[in-house]
């Protein structure tokens, strides 16, 4: 399993299937910002996202959505505050702002938000 | 969400708006202009030959603004997807009653004209001022978020609330990323988006009826300062007191070059061909030929051409740092079509009944009146219909350039009010001017949880403007 900041730096992606999106890091996410809605109830109750840790990724279903790449406009991102695991989750240093593109045949790029993009956590 | 197929409930109802017009097309004959945008302006003489609506007709209104209030916060899931579905079937009812039952096209083309002139002025806006990028490099401290939003408020004046909005809120944000809280942008909505317009027509719609209406340029400059300045100023310093409180300032400190770096400014080009189209209207320039019975001119054909044009030509970069995304003006097209096909019957029963009771009421009374009803209502109808019925009070007819221009003269503590009270209470609601709810989408996507519809009323509008709007009640009208 690859850190957030491999993943970063080799411009790795992850990928989109409907509503599932499969990042190749561990991380635990603090705050989700997908169009205007912001996501931060990531209790198994939760009727908006399901996100799950497995062995090999960090998948999240966005179950409000039937398909994102058809939600989401040319220029729209998902936004989200992740801290790699092992971190210290308390410590602001470590939250890492990342900006999901859905791109063609279901890649997904991942980098990390500038100054540039608004973005507040 | 977008539910593509809802682009069909859009057309729908235009084409209905359309073929009301083609159906009773020799009963607007004596409307001579009726395709001016402004042709609400107007209204009142024409109105007055047809039939009043049933009081019960303001009941889709009523829902309408019900749903827009509560849908976000009891039942988001559905509302999201549904909105435009629901706006557009709920203008549906006005419409067919007025086709159908009272044979009014007259009414309809007055607001068809309206809204198209209003979408197109939005829309421009907001897709030309998404080329634009402005990053402030400053620290963010109570006295610059102060100064800035004084600024935005002097720049509505110049460029219109909207485009002042659209160009400065995403640099309000960023200035404030270290620390930004709902307030923040709750302030931008009151000053920048609404009160900062109301010096100039180019400020805020019902002022610029008023200027097509005969009221000269400058006047409102001139007669408004006084009011406006203090307005500002006290809830400036509301603001810098909520703001001086706000201590974090984030792990970047050090990191400010104190530049303000403005890219796609090929923009501000498009934004000022804009804000001159504004003024291409038969009405304003005697050679600007009407494309009557068209419910739309030549401005808004060039306001459509600068949508395209802007969007074409606009750097990917900028868009994509924008996040540049056409929900904001696509959520305003839906909701306020509905908007303004519902409240056709509302404004004509308020308008009547401002006609029957002008002479009783002071200046003080058509404050408040005009204020609480341009809060949940367009302001610009609001504004002339009142504006009609102050007029009067003196003989005068809205209608007669001549009168306007007398009534100015006569007395102007009347205007004063209603030109006050029109655009000042637009920042009562997310719903009282355009730029309010396009400012509150742009902030939920950077992130920021904005106040539902009912907080920001009670916790913002209620408990900070209202005791403000009771001073400029008090120091000047009352």
């Amino acid at each position: 399993m690859k850190t957030i900041s491999e993943v970063l730096k080799n411009n790795l992606p992850g990928l989109c299937y409907g509503n599932r999106i499969l990042l190749p890091f561990e991380g635990i996410v603090l705050k989700l910002v997908i169009e205007k809605n912001l996501l931060r109830d990531f209790s198994p109750s939760s009727d908006k996202v399901y996100i799950n840790q497995t062995d090999e990724f960090l998948e999240i279903y966005f179950k409000e959505y039937e398909s994102l790449k058809n939600s989401l406009s040319k220029y729209e991102t998902i936004k989200m505050v992740v801290v790699e695991k092992g971190s210290d989750v308390f410590d602001f240093q470590n939250h890492k702002k990342i900006a999901l593109h859905i791109e063609e045949n279901h890649r997904v790029k991942i980098e990390e938000i500038t100054d540039d993009i608004l973005f507040i956590e | 969400m977008k539910a593509i197929s809802t682009k069909y409930y859009f057309w729908l109802i235009l084409i209905v708006f359309l073929f009301g017009l083609n159906v009773d097309i020799q009963s607007i004959e004596h409307f001579s202009s009726v395709r001016d945008s402004v042709a609400a302006a107007n209204s009142i003489t024409d109105e007055t030959v047809h039939q009043l609506p049933e009081p019960y007709m303001v009941i889709p209104f009523l829902v309408l603004l019900l749903m827009i209030a509560t849908g976000p916060i009891f039942y988001s899931h559905f509302w999201e997807r549904h909105y435009p579905k629901i706006s557009v079937l709920l203008g549906l009812i006005p419409v067919i009653y007025y086709l159908f039952f009272l044979k009014d096209t007259v009414s309809l083309l007055h607001s068809t004209a309206e809204y198209l002139s209003f979408i197109a002025l939005l829309g421009s806006l907001f897709i030309a001022s998404g080329g634009i990028l402005i990053r402030v490099e400053k620290k963010s401290t109570p006295l610059v978020n102060t100064i800035f939003l004084f600024i935005g408020s002097v720049l509505a004046n110049i460029i219109g609330t909207t485009g002042a909005s659209m160009v400065l809120i995403r640099p309000f944000i960023q200035l404030n990323r270290n620390r930004i809280r709902p307030y923040h942008i709750v302030f931008f909505i009151f000053t920048v988006s609404n009160i900062g317009g109301s010096l100039t027509p180019i400020g805020d719609p019902p002022l610029f009826l008023g200027f097509l209406k005969g009221i000269n340029f400058f006047w409102f400059v001139q007669n408004l300062w006084h009011i406006w300045l203090p307005t500002i100023v006290v809830i400036l310093i509301i603001f810098y007191l909520i703001d001086a409180k706000n201590k974090y300032q984030g792990e970047n400190e050090n990191t400010y070059s104190g530049k303000i770096v403005i890219s796609g400014a090929r923009n501000f080009i498009y934004l000022g061909i804009v804000l001159i189209a504004v003024f291409l209207d038969p009405a304003v320039i005697s050679w600007i030929p009407s494309l009557y019975p068209l419910p739309f001119g030549i401005r808004e054909i060039i306001m459509l051409l600068i949508m395209i044009i802007s969007y074409k030509t606009a750097s990917i970069k900028i868009l994509r740092d924008n996040e540049f995304d056409f929900e904001p003006i696509r959520e305003v097209a839906f909701l306020f079509i509905g908007i303004f096909a519902t409240m056709v019957p509302a404004l004509q029963l308020i308008s009547h009944e401002a006609q029957l009771y002008g002479q009783q009421i002071n200046a003080g009374i058509f404050f408040w009146l005009t204020g609480s009803l341009s809060a949940f209502l367009d302001n610009a109808p609001t504004f002339l219909n009142f504006l009609s019925a102050a007029m009067g009070k003196f003989s005068l007819d809205l209608a007669s350039v001549a009168h306007v221009k007398e009534f100015v003269l006569v007395d102007t503590i009347y205007l004063k009010a209603i030109s006050t009270a029109a655009v000042f209470f637009g920042a009562m609601t997310y719903i009282g001017n355009g730029p309010n709810f396009m400012v509150k989408s742009i902030s939920e996507k950077a992130g920021i949880e904005m106040p539902s519809f009912f907080a920001y009323l009670f916790r913002y509008g209620i408990l900070i403007l209202l005791p403000v709007y009771f001073l400029v009640w008090f120091a000047f009208f009352s």
